[in-house]
């Protein structure tokens, strides 16, 4: 569908273009009486042809149309065809040298452009990389030590020791799993840049069930909510956009110091929902703000594998959100802290086939 | 004694899984069973028969839905399902093909005991006719099914023909997530495009004649993209 319609554009694009060069020149030809114009107007049309459209083809069939039209209307014999003359078929060497050259000039340049992006995915690959396999270690370490530690002195250890050992090792390994989620997420996104299964989700269930989830982690933090009365349905990935929810839930819980309130909130527009996750705590200093959603680590990243997660959960929920052809964003909060917010489109912007 | 204990059978391949599942359910008085493959789980499932199955979706020899299909032709043995967060679809159709509910890994063990438990109670029941004239009751919300009528914490609610006989299907599979398709089939007989909409304004008009708050729903829980489920404890 999307392939159609760039054909579309590009046999437009290309038939108004040279209709506006013949009629440019019918018109230069009354006005000043002169057909050195001719040629040129024509190998600009085809200039902007070769420039704008994808691919050789459009460019070439743009200069053999120009010449036969240049043969054809503005020179002798007028309105008719002498193909056979040197001067056409130089003319129209010059055009397909033109348009040749300028679609491989614009090919490449397109190319470089995709070539860049791709550069960019990858450091961000490596970004996250280097983050996680910095991450890992700690809690893996900090298992790895507590169950041999177990293990070995099971009968020397006072029971309470045991059990605090026990502990961290469970929350430990919780920490683990989040962090791999977030991460599955993000490599499936990125890496097949497969189209979400999207299905129509009512946000009160959404809210619900992230809140639920949240709850059942941290039965202490209260979540004030606030979401429209009426029923909403949205179309997205709920498992990943409820893990969204929950990565800002918790960084606002790990990062905002002396946060006192936590919103959840939600506003509809015409045509999109914006979700917002809000904290009254420290907020985030403004040199961070900026590489919130790149997975970039600072350079003076505290050994605390806990502060860096952050950066792995936010990149993760902006490769969600980005698939989701929606927008995050980070922001102060006026009167200290900060609010994340992000945006769905209400529609799905075609119903293809999945 | 040891014989009057619940028979719970673990199909899972993997060993560490396994043996921790294992220990869970023998300290808190359960009999354990364990399999590491489809095959030999029905086999064990054959000369044991036990009282409830723990299945593991992705297993080497065989689709576990397959041990699903095997087992429901003679037997409503309580199957739960253990699955992956990523496999959404799978559960579903596990759901359908007649489990009764589903853990998503990982899990700890308040939540397995609950689903196990859940799971017996719902077996329980089945195997009693079903008594009439009765009620229904979870936290402060009572269902009369003579009367037809629902209240909340002895106020009247008035619901809708349709929201009722929701509420009363998922009252009656009370413990177990019942698939939209599954209540949809139910309460309207055939599905098309619309169904799972309709169903889930329904849910929400209902939701909101209870008084439930988002992240505070006391009755029904909602699975995302699975369907729902009437609380029973």
């Amino acid at each position: 569908m999307k392939k159609s319609q760039k054909i579309l554009f590009d046999f437009a694009f290309t038939f108004a273009t040279l209709s506006l060069a013949f009629g440019v020149n019918l018109a230069l030809q009354e006005l000043f009486d002169t057909r050195i114009m001719i040629p040129m107007i024509f190998v600009l049309g085809v200039f902007l042809v070769a420039w704008r459209t994808r691919g050789y083809f459009w460019g070439i069939a743009a200069s053999l149309i120009s010449v036969l039209a240049v043969n054809y209307a503005f020179t002798y014999p007028y309105w008719a065809f002498d193909l056979i003359s040197p001067e056409c078929l130089s003319s129209a060497a010059v055009m397909l040298i033109v348009s040749i050259m300028t679609s491989t000039l614009t090919t490449q340049l397109k190319k470089q452009e995709q070539m860049k992006a791709e550069a960019e995915r990858e450091r961000m690959r490596g970004n996250l990389l280097r983050a996680v396999s910095h991450d890992l270690r700690t809690p893996l370490t900090a298992i790895y030590g507590a169950c041999s530690a177990l293990l070995e002195n099971y009968d020397e250890l006072p029971r309470e020791t045991q059990i605090r050992l026990l502990t961290d090792i469970r929350s430990d390994a919780q920490w683990l799993v989040r962090m791999v989620e977030n991460l599955l997420s993000v490599t499936r996104i990125d890496a097949q840049r497969v189209r979400l299964t999207k299905h129509d989700t009512v946000l009160e269930e959404l809210i619900d069930a992230a809140l639920v989830k949240f709850h059942k982690h941290y039965p202490d933090q209260p979540v004030q909510v606030e979401i429209p009365d009426r029923f909403v349905s949205i179309p997205m990935d709920a498992m990943l956009i409820e893990q969204v929810l929950m990565n800002l839930l918790e960084n606002a819980l790990f990062h905002a110091k002396g946060m006192k309130n936590l919103w959840l909130r939600v506003t509809i527009s015409d045509s999109r929902a914006l979700f917002q996750v809000e904290d009254d705590g420290c907020g985030i200093p403004p040199e961070r703000m900026k590489e919130l959603f790149t997975g970039n680590l600072p350079s003076d990243a505290p050994t605390d594998s806990r502060s860096s997660n952050m950066g792995i959960g936010l990149s993760a929920c902006s490769a969600i959100i980005k698939a989701h052809g929606g927008e995050i964003h980070a922001a102060h909060r006026p009167g200290g802290g900060t609010i994340f917010g992000f945006t769905l489109e209400m529609e799905e912007a075609h119903h293809g086939k999945q | 004694m040891g014989n009057n204990k619940y028979k719970v059978l673990i199909v899972e391949d993997d060993r560490s899984i396994s043996r921790f599942v294992q220990a869970i359910l023998e300290s808190n008085g359960y009999q354990v069973l364990s399999a590491e493959r489809c095959g030999q789980g029905l086999l064990v499932y054959a000369s044991h028969m036990p009282d409830l199955v723990v299945l593991d979706l992705g297993l080497p020899d065989m689709d576990g839905e397959e041990f699903i299909r095997q087992v429901r032709r003679e037997s409503t043995v309580p199957i739960i399902v253990l699955s992956a967060r990523t496999e959404e679809q799978d559960k579903v159709s596990a759901l359908d093909l007649g489990a009764n509910d589903y853990i998503t890994k990982p899990f700890g063990t308040a939540e397995l005991l609950a689903r196990v438990r859940a799971a017996l109670r719902f077996s329980r029941l089945n195997m009693q006719a079903a008594p009439t004239g009765s009620t229904f009751t979870v936290d402060d919300l009572v269902i009369d099914y003579d009367r037809r009528q629902v209240s909340v914490g002895g106020n009247l609610i008035h619901l809708t023909q349709t929201e009722y006989n929701i509420l009363s299907f998922l009252s009656q599979h009370t413990g177990k997530v019942m698939t939209y398709a599954a209540i949809i089939r139910s309460i309207w007989g055939t599905m098309d495009d619309g169904s799972v909409k309709k169903l889930q304004v329904n849910m929400a008009n209902i939701r909101k004649k209870l008084g439930c708050r988002p992240g505070d729903n006391r009755y029904v829980t909602n699975e995302l993209g699975v369907g729902y489920r009437m609380l029973d404890e």
